[in-house]
């Protein structure tokens, strides 16, 4: 079942804001919150105007995390500090996270940290991570996206070229051969 | 999920740090003022964005465009 | 807070209440602005959301108030 609810970190969207299909977000999610402290870090005129834009449409939404979810976070930064196998995590992705973890929200993030939190902290493994690479890869599992079943890595190349962003080999290897499954199942 | 296993999501930071060093512009970086070199120098290092943007003095999406200027990818 | 306008009607329709904030919001000084207060203000016009636009222009309220008065901006009741 999707989930109609994702929260999204500063790392994802001043990428995401760059890419040449970044609307394709809002066909996945009923809507997209952004706390204030993510908020906050934003400066450049494209990803405020874009922001602006999805808020006023209500296809982002201000997140105003409350006291608990706050010291929560503060905890998970002290945590990832405490583990050397965890990268560090900053408050704006601790708040992601901590907001996945009560909302049941898919967090959006480019964070390392927060990528490996789940897998490492149990108290988050139920949290649900996602970088651009699962974003676009979902959207062309929903049909949002259409495939180049003649070059597959095309959808990400374009991401990397946007934004020069570019996916670890295997994770990309991986996607790619999804993409070949799916050109394959609708052929 | 991320689609790849936890040793692999660990093991990754290698061959990011070497996409790094490889792709970015050396020119550019040995050009910058101390604090900025230093800055994007240890990027390339680390990968970590938010503690390089606050040793060059930076907001975060500033330190970005940055780090596009210099050709330094970010790798995740 | 400043010029608020009461347009006398009980319930004001919002599209209604967008119009006249468009149509007197002074143009000139939203677009001589920095991107972040600019894109609030226009924010602001669109949706006369002042806790999201203040946030959005990295402003208290009270600050992105002033900066509405200046832009001619109605906060319509």
């Amino acid at each position: 079942m999707h989930r109609p609810f994702a929260v999204a970190d500063t790392c994802f969207l001043i990428d995401w804001a760059r890419y040449r299909r970044r609307d394709i977000l809002f066909k996945l999610f009923r809507t997209v919150f952004v706390p204030e402290q993510v908020l906050d870090e934003i400066r450049s005129e494209n990803t405020v105007a874009w922001i602006a834009g999805a808020l006023a449409r209500g296809w982002l939404s201000l997140y105003t995390p409350s006291s608990m979810e706050v010291e929560e976070a503060i905890r998970l930064v002290e945590w990832s500090r405490l583990h050397p196998q965890a990268a560090a995590i900053d408050m704006p992705e601790a708040l992601c996270l901590v907001v996945g973890r009560r909302r049941g929200y898919i967090v959006l993030t480019e964070n390392r940290g927060a990528l490996l939190a789940p897998r490492l902290n149990k108290d988050y493994s139920g949290v649900e991570v996602w970088r651009a690479l699962e974003v676009i890869l979902e959207a062309l599992r929903r049909g949002i996206l259409e495939p180049n079943c003649e070059r597959p890595d095309t959808v990400f190349r374009e991401y990397s070229l946007d934004t020069l962003h570019l996916f670890p080999s295997k994770a990309l290897e991986e996607a790619v051969k999804e993409v070949r499954r799916l050109c394959l199942s609708r052929a | 999920m991320p689609i790849e296993s936890l040793e692999e999501l660990l093991s990754e930071e290698k061959e990011a740090r070497e996409i790094r060093r490889r792709m970015a512009d050396w020119r550019f970086i040995e050009s910058q003022p101390p604090r900025i070199r230093e800055a994007l120098k240890y990027y390339i290092e680390t990968g970590d964005i938010r503690r390089a943007a606050k040793l060059a003095g930076l907001a975060l999406e500033d330190f970005r465009s940055l780090l596009r200027r210099a050709r330094i990818p970010v790798v995740v | 807070m400043g010029d608020t306008v009461a347009l006398g009607e009980e319930v004001l329709d919002p599209r209604r209440a967008r119009e006249i904030r468009r149509r007197m919001a002074d143009w000139r000084f939203i677009e001589s602005q920095p991107p972040r207060i600019r894109e609030a203000l226009k924010y602001y016009i669109e949706t006369g959301d002042m806790y999201v636009a203040a946030r959005l222009a990295g402003l208290k309220i009270e600050e992105f108030n002033e900066i509405r008065i200046r832009a001619r901006i109605p906060n319509i009741a």
